[in-house]
């Protein structure tokens, strides 16, 4: 489990990350959203050791991390930086050996073949790494991440640059590791992925917006609304779905969006309204905004602040 | 340790297959090899003239007769001997050549590459990373200095007149191949890591090495001229002061060494 308590971090005058606080925990993938220069990976790298922060602590696995503790507790950490950062004159298999070594791993040789068949690269283990394609490299770098199996992984940007197939086998990846019990925390500019592999989102502009699932968060910020398709023009229908529970009613032609407290327990009551009214119902699904109208709308908010 | 030498070969490997970087080390050692055979074998060849005959090389004979080793050369073979010990200190300059060039590389490269920050993220130590940094960069730059004596004393074996390799092969000469010149070395590339711990150009840490090139070169001017004798008293000396300026520089560059300003600062 990773813990950040009031981090901040200040580069002289400029404060980079302001007081933010937040718990990863194992089996959760937390994304870290927000603008260039919103703090990520300055917030990355004082997870992960690199860098102190300037007020506030982080604690891995229970315990703070300082500079005396900071070597040992980087050994529970996996960091994928933003850059592959491989050495090109290695081949695949001499990059990830350094490593195995530099972690003071046991049984170095087998860990190194352990996690080439779990990437797919063990053809590939002969190869400088200036020949590997990005997405290759990009593999290679994540394997070096995972090698001494770390229970924390930090990824910055993964996906960043790589084409649509290797997007989404790094996302399976991503979710395999949700499985296997590890914390991932995961900094992108990509809601896309972010709807598809995150279990909550924090937003980030210096200080922490906001941080909760997807849903909680579309809830707060839109409300609960259920959208009824008819075969008919919707206006007709509006007041006959005014009851308990619903709080507002928009007409988009020949759809209702209906503003509820809770659509699960709402929505039988509304189609019996609707049905007994004469409406010809075709669909009734829970209306959902995008993450990226979310994201936007916590900066417009925080912005307005 | 175990972490130092992984580090540590992963230098060497990277080095293997970078060899360019050694160029001007393989130049400076050719060049501080040919130069004493212009002076004393191709010259006089050349001009039909023997180096005896000539006035001023005097004091080198006089020297040289006073040595017991030296006492069975002819006065040719102890001019040339005296030219080709001489010359010696500028071997010296070769392993300050390839240590520099690696060694300016060796921070400002791995940042350059973006290989700094996942390396940064183990649990390496500053120590540790400067030790392997260091030892990577003097280890092929003593090899090659000591590559370029056997070639150097091969070379007087076979083109000298007879018994002149055997002076090069004293304690004093090996004094200066095997001691003097490591210490160098390191304290040229502990100031080029120093440097290159601070700045973002791979040519601003290499300059440093000037610091060190210019007082031996003077060393060897001023024994050339007479000035100064390297005695095996004045050696250990200098042994001793370069000993001292590396341990100071190791702190040093410890201190220098900011992980953070390295990753938050350099772009």
């Amino acid at each position: 489990m990773l813990i950040a308590s009031h981090l901040t971090r200040r580069f002289g005058d400029r404060v980079a990350v302001d007081d933010t606080s937040y718990t990863l925990e194992p089996g959760e993938i937390l994304a870290l959203l927000g603008p260039n220069g919103a703090g990520k990976t300055t917030t990355l790298r004082m997870l992960a050791g690199l860098i102190s922060p300037s007020a506030g602590s982080v604690s891995v696995n229970g315990e703070t991390m300082t500079p005396a503790t900071a070597p040992r507790l980087r050994g529970h950490i996996g960091f994928l930086t933003e850059a592959p950062g491989l050495w090109d004159r290695l081949t695949v298999r001499q990059n990830l050996q350094v490593y195995a070594r530099l972690h003071g791993l046991p049984k170095q040789a087998h860990a190194v073949d352990a996690v080439m068949e779990m990437f797919n690269i063990t053809d590939r283990a002969g190869d400088l790494c200036a020949q590997l394609s990005k997405g290759l490299k990009q593999r290679v770098a994540l394997a070096r991440t995972l090698l001494h199996k770390p229970n924390i992984i930090l990824l910055d940007e993964p996906t960043s640059g790589l084409d649509p197939a290797s997007a989404r086998e790094f996302r399976d990846l991503i979710v395999r590791l949700q499985d296997e019990q590890h914390s991932v925390l995961l900094s992108t500019h990509n809601l896309d992925e972010v709807e598809r592999v995150a279990t909550r989102v924090a937003v980030l502009r210096t200080r922490l917006i906001a941080v909760d699932t997807p849903a909680a968060l579309h809830a707060r910020l839109f409300g609960s609304r259920l959208r009824v398709e008819l075969g008919q023009p919707a206006a007709t229908f509006s007041a006959t779905v005014a009851g308990p529970g619903v709080t507002d009613v928009a007409v988009i032609d020949n759809a209702l969006s209906i503003a509820v407290d809770d659509p699960g327990d709402r929505a039988p009551a509304i189609v019996r309204r609707l049905v007994s009214a004469g409406a010809d119902i075709r669909s009734v699904v829970p209306e959902e905004r995008s993450l990226e109208e979310v994201y936007l709308k916590l900066l417009s908010e925080e912005s307005d602040s | 340790m175990t972490r130092m030498l992984a580090l540590l070969g992963k230098e060497l490997a990277d080095l293997r297959r970078n060899r360019a970087l050694f160029y001007p080390a393989l130049i400076t050692g050719a060049a501080s090899i040919l130069i004493p055979f212009f002076v004393a074998v191709v010259v006089p060849y050349l001009a039909g003239e023997r180096l005896a005959d000539s006035g001023d090389f005097k004091m080198a004979v006089d020297m040289y007769r006073t040595q017991p080793l030296s006492r069975r050369l002819d006065p040719e073979g102890a001019i040339q001997a005296w030219v080709f010990q001489q010359f010696l200190l500028l071997l010296v300059l070769t392993p300050i050549a390839g240590a520099m060039s690696v060694a300016a590389y060796t921070v400002i490269g791995e940042k350059q590459a973006r290989t700094l920050e996942p390396l940064l993220a183990t649990p390496i130590t500053t120590t540790e990373l400067l030790v392997a940094k260091v030892l990577g960069s003097l280890i092929p730059a003593c090899g090659l200095a000591i590559g370029s004596f056997a070639v150097y004393v091969l070379l007087v074996a076979i083109f000298a007149k007879a018994g002149v390799f055997l002076m090069l092969l004293s304690l004093r000469s090996v004094a200066i191949v095997f001691l003097l010149a490591p210490l160098a070395a390191l304290a040229a590339l502990q100031l080029a890591v120093c440097v290159s711990s601070r700045v973002n150009d791979v040519r601003s840490a290499q300059q440093i090495g000037a610091l060190l090139i210019l007082p031996l070169t003077g060393l060897l001017v001023a024994q050339l001229t007479g000035s100064v004798q390297l005695t095996g008293g004045l050696i250990s000396a200098i042994a001793g002061g370069l000993a001292v300026v590396n341990i100071v520089l190791l702190a040093v560059g410890i201190r220098l060494f900011d992980r953070e300003a390295i990753l938050t600062q350099w772009k």
